[in-house]
């Protein structure tokens, strides 16, 4: 018996199918969120990984922003409880999850048996968010992909005063027209992100294990600099951009279908 | 089901749908009264006492802002006012008060004071009525100066009316403001008893329609709808998931919409717009004597509100708790308004108090100028998974 979660993000649709021991037998990651294509074409190229066909799955749950556009789905879950149940069987030890999306920064707080207790939501505003990754990616003409191994060529690191997009977009450009090294200033931008997440992180408290979730733990030079400003190390799985899936998966498997 | 049952339900709908009217068109009920030849003087928050205007002769409509968008209001008041002022004023500016004959304009939180002043020059040819209250109310020094206030104001009035208001005029109006929020209390507990013939949104409409109708017509109607609910068959406390709602707006239907699409009920508030401004009776028996103390009284007997100053927040934190255990509930929802300064401090502590009583919250933070809710509602959905 096969389970699907669907995780309908804001630029990223996100698929896993699981079996009933909770072994996950395909994924799918498709550019296009809430809206787009990309959901389906996550299914099928899920349902490909797992050689299996839409008849196999005999449940599914939907989860993000986009989660009520799934015709397909049995139920809806947010994605903060997602997130948790993903990263708990990432990483059983987890305590404390820290999910950087396109459009927010979450922190969860997980018990020791694995349940999601609380969290907290960064406030409407770009700042800390993917969102503000790209926008710099595209400031700096360095794409997202290549963003942490030129911060980590750095000599040192600017200070970026503002994590507003908008003026620190002005700033960036100032800095460069004085002739600053991108390196240098992209360290600067992960330094300012972390701080802001980071800041976030230490008002729910950070309880050791921290994984990182989303989109964003993808990148090395964020989840380096998120290290250094709470002082702890940060695990980021392989599939941490399943994570939110992986726990609708599990949900979906647990609906008692 | 018997037809009389079928008919009592009906009516519990069709009162749950006047109460709702009201509360989407004030403007309506404004023309409507003055329509009638009645005039009208809005009262701004928080907690003026009505009673004055009412026994002035005028109706009162209470002016708690609006949904929409701070257009005009912003050559007054920068982005990082909260909407209760923006929003106010930008009802000032758009010709929505133009039939009001004044306002009232108390002044407990320092947001209100340059509304007043903006609102003065915004709008010269609407007399505003300042109202400073005084924070050290418990004292006999905080009362004489209150009276002293109050006595200023009912003088405004008496000139804007004509008329002088008697001690005797100003009684009933007591009595019938007395009456009203007691009925107001009790719908409270209707309400949350029965979760399944009022909504969320409805509980709000019933509550916030009282701004905008006379007294003692409200009070009619929604005794009859207290009246009928209450012959409604017990309803199981867990068939929903009922929270406590603590801030000082929770009436964006958007906003309550996802409280009833997630099956959320409030089983009771700590809401300045709801029970903190009925949770207080005027002594009626100080009213008979001498209504102007009765009314400071009143005002010195408010308390656990993050607008009214206390020595310490112990009991306000006790008063937060006490209603989560007694009313049921599974959490708290604290509607945070943005750039609400009053709301902002007690929070924390709030916050710890509850934690230590293990008692799940969560803070939500809004705008009357918000249109995706989008985040509210997977906070709000989350915080249901994990409460149960
Ligand atoms: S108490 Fe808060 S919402 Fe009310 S006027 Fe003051 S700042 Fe605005």
């Amino acid at each position: 018996m096969l389970f699907l979660g669907i995780d309908i993000g804001s630029a990223v649709s996100k698929c896993v199918i699981t079996d009933e021991t909770e072994a996950i037998r395909g994924k799918g990651l498709s550019p296009g969120g809430a809206g787009t294509g990309g959901p389906q074409a996550a299914v099928a190229m899920a349902l490909a990984d797992a050689g299996a066909a839409a008849g196999d799955i005999a449940a599914t749950v939907a989860t993000g922003y986009g989660r009520n556009l799934a015709a397909a789905a049995d139920s809806t879950m947010s994605e903060l409880s997602c997130h948790a149940a993903g990263a708990v069987k990432l990483y059983p030890g987890v305590r404390t999850v820290i999910d950087i999306g396109g459009q927010d920064a979450k922190v969860l707080s997980i018990t020791p048996a694995g349940k999601l207790d609380s969290f907290i939501m960064n406030d409407k505003c770009a700042a800390g968010t993917g969102r503000f990754l790209e926008e710099m990616s595209r400031v700096l003409a360095v794409p997202i992909d290549e963003m942490a191994d030129v911060a980590g060529r750095a000599a040192h690191e600017l200070q970026i005063s503002s994590t507003c997009v908008v003026f620190a977009e002005t700033e960036v450009i100032s800095r460069m027209a004085e002739g600053a090294a991108v390196g240098d200033v992209l360290a600067g931008i992960f330094a300012a992100i972390a701080a802001r997440v980071g800041a976030l992180a230490k008002r729910k408290g950070v309880v050791p294990e921290v994984v990182m979730t989303g989109g964003v733990a993808k990148n090395e030079g964020m989840r380096r600099a998120l290290e250094r400003e709470l002082g702890t190390p940060i695990h980021v799985d392989p599939l941490a951009q399943y994570a939110g899936a992986l726990g609708a998966a599990l949900f979906a498997s647990q609906s008692g279908l | 089901m018997s037809e009389k049952k079928v008919s009592d339900r009906q009516r519990i709908e069709e009162l749950l749908g006047i109460f709702s009217g009201i509360a989407a068109s004030p403007k309506s009920q404004l023309d409507m009264y003055t329509g009638l030849g009645k005039k009208a003087v809005g009262v701004f928050p928080y907690y003026a006492p009505e009673e004055l205007v009412h026994a002035a002769g005028f109706i009162p409509l209470g002016i708690w802002g609006a949904s929409g968008t701070v257009r005009e209001a912003g050559r007054y008041f920068p982005a990082f006012y909260c909407t209760i002022a923006r929003m106010g004023l930008e009802l000032a500016l758009t010709g929505v008060l133009d039939r009001l004959s004044a306002v009232v304009m108390p002044t407990l939180c320092d947001t209100l004071r340059p509304l007043s002043q903006n609102f003065k020059a915004a709008r010269p040819d609407i007399p505003m009525l300042f109202l400073a209250q005084p924070q050290n109310r418990k004292t006999y020094y905080g009362k004489d100066y209150y009276v002293s206030e109050l006595m200023r104001v009912k003088g405004e009035l008496e000139a804007l009316a004509g008329k002088k208001i008697t001690d005797e005029a100003l009684y009933e109006s007591v009595q019938v403001y007395n009456e009203s929020r007691a009925e107001r209390r009790r719908f409270v507990q209707l309400a949350a008893a029965h979760a399944s013939l009022v909504s969320t949104q409805a509980r709000s409409a019933a509550l916030k329609s009282a701004y905008f109708t006379e007294k003692r017509e409200h009070q009619t109607l929604l005794k009859e709808l207290n009246d009928l609910l209450a012959a409604q068959p017990a309803e199981n406390p867990r068939d929903y998931t009922r929270v406590v709602t603590s801030g000082i707006l929770a009436d964006g239907g958007n906003l309550l919409k996802i409280f009833d699409e997630q099956s959320i009920r409030v089983a009771a508030d700590d809401v300045a717009h709801e029970s903190r401004s009925f949770r207080v009776d005027v002594p009626e028996s100080l009213a008979a004597e001498a209504p102007m103390y009765a009314l400071a009284e009143a005002f010195a007997q408010q308390t656990d509100d993050s607008l009214l100053w206390e020595a310490d927040l112990s009991h306000r934190q006790q008063h937060l708790i006490d209603l989560v255990l007694d009313s049921g509930a599974r959490g708290v929802v604290f509607l945070m308004m943005q750039f609400c300064d009053p709301e902002e401090l007690d929070y924390p502590s709030l916050k710890a108090a509850l934690d230590t009583m293990d008692i799940p919250s969560i803070q939500i933070g809004y705008d009357q100028q918000m249109t995706d809710f989008g985040q509210a509602e997977t906070q709000l959905m989350t915080f249901k998974e994990i409460i149960g």
